[in-house]
């Protein structure tokens, strides 16, 4: 570790079980510079006259509503707009026709999980805007979760940077959608308001979100402990209605149980939930299984 | 490998630019103002353009509008980069022909999704 580095090892240590047992995420051993990064740039937010300061307040009065302000902020990573094209293709190219083959009128439900800053809930309202451009009676509702961070507020706000808005976002797109908000850019209010920012905590329970058709949940499978993608799987699948889509990244893999989805055929990452799920195994007989939590009250 | 022209009256954006795109595998060579730049594509037209805008002699948006109705100018991707950020005058640039643009200040990480964007990479 570097010397210029102040968080005590003993201190990391704490944090990466925070992490594990908060958000069922395993932070990497030698991950000291991001987390002093990310929990410098939070403290500063929080008040504190060093990052010391504030993890000495975190451990030593346990504080749930800086907890989860920390693990979040551990948890955030960078997005991009209309991150991994070939996603968005299949979206509209593959999954948007599928589901529009016999549309009766009743709202195509879209949910993206872990949202982080909001730019996957915001190319997907672009991409429906431009669909309901050929479609001028789809309705579509999109709801965007995460857990309560300062990422998820910038989703709300739909507030981003130059350098964010020049990521993977085509000018068109910008000039259509944005308006300069002095050195950002904000979202259009027909466009924010499309999209549905709640906080969430995405290991509980999911059923009070309702079931969607389409949930997207890109390239951060790989990030949980095996435990808790089970979970995140088991949770996700009840809310996937029948002949609907579950959008994970091209490298996300399924363990040995399907959850009730199959895999696309030749579309990586894509699952489709059957209309009769299979029935599973359950993978805590027999041994213990993790906290339940369904709010950050009980945390 | 791919050429890319870089037309700009800065010397040091020139020079960044060139940094970037030779990483991206762009051949890449230097205009400082519209006529040169004019003059560069009649000896070789390339397969790009990073184009400011505010330029002395020739701008970026006259040169456009005139490389794009000479022989084999539609062919070049043209991505603008400018530190405009005003709608209107973005849009006019891409009506003029432009296939993308960059606002300035740009580091590698937009240049590279300007030219995926544009169908470069």
């Amino acid at each position: 570790m570097s010397a210029a580095l102040s968080l005590k090892p003993s201190y990391y240590e704490a944090l990466r079980r925070l992490t594990l047992e908060m958000a069922g995420v395993s932070l990497g051993k030698d991950h000291h510079f991001v987390v002093e990064t990310r929990l410098s740039a939070l403290s500063r937010r929080e008040g504190f006259d060093s990052l010391a300061d504030m993890v000495e307040e975190l451990f030593s009065r346990g504080q749930t509503r800086l907890a989860v302000n920390v693990v979040s902020a551990l948890l955030e990573r960078e997005r991009r707009f209309f991150d991994d094209k070939n996603s968005f293709a299949q979206l509209t190219d593959f999954v948007l026709p599928r589901l529009l083959t016999g549309y009766g009128g009743a709202p195509l439900r879209f949910l993206v999980f872990g949202c982080g800053s909001g730019q996957d809930a915001y190319s997907l309202a672009m991409t429906i805007d431009k669909l309901e451009a050929q479609m001028p009676d789809l309705e579509t509702e999109i709801v965007a979760v995460d857990y309560p961070s300062w990422a998820l507020d910038r989703a709300s706000e739909g507030q981003y940077t130059h350098f964010e808005v020049q990521r993977g976002l085509p000018i068109r797109d910008l000039a259509t959608y944005f308006t300069r908000n002095g050195e950002d850019w904000i979202i259009n209010d027909d466009l924010r308001r499309r999209v549905g920012v709640k906080e969430f905590h995405l290991l509980s329970n999911t059923e009070s979100l309702g079931r969607f058709h389409v949930i997207l949940f890109r390239n951060a499978l790989g990030h949980y402990s095996a435990p808790a993608q089970v979970r995140l799987l088991r949770n996700l699948a009840p809310i996937t209605l029948p002949h609907g889509y579950l959008m994970l990244g091209k490298d996300d893999k399924l363990s040995r149980m399907n959850f009730g989805y199959d895999a696309v055929e030749g579309h990586a990452g894509l699952l489709k939930k059957h209309d009769d799920p299979k029935i599973e195994i359950d993978p805590y007989e027999g041994r213990k299984r993790p906290t339940e939590r369904t709010s950050f009250k009980d945390l | 490998m791919k050429t890319c022209l870089v037309v700009d009256d800065s010397k040091m954006i020139r020079r960044v630019a060139g940094r970037i795109l030779k990483d991206l595998d762009f051949e890449a060579s230097e205009a400082e103002n519209g006529v040169e730049a004019m003059a560069a594509c009649k000896s070789r037209m390339p397969d790009a353009i990073l184009l400011d805008w505010n330029m002395p002699i020739m701008d970026g948006l006259s040169f456009l509008k005139a490389l794009r109705k000479s022989p084999g100018g539609t062919s070049p991707v043209v991505v603008f980069c400018s530190a405009e950020r005003d709608i209107d005058k973005i849009m006019e640039a891409m009506d003029a022909g432009a296939n993308e643009y960059v606002m300035k200040p740009f580091d590698s990480d937009i240049i590279e999704s300007k030219f995926a964007e544009a169908g470069i990479l």
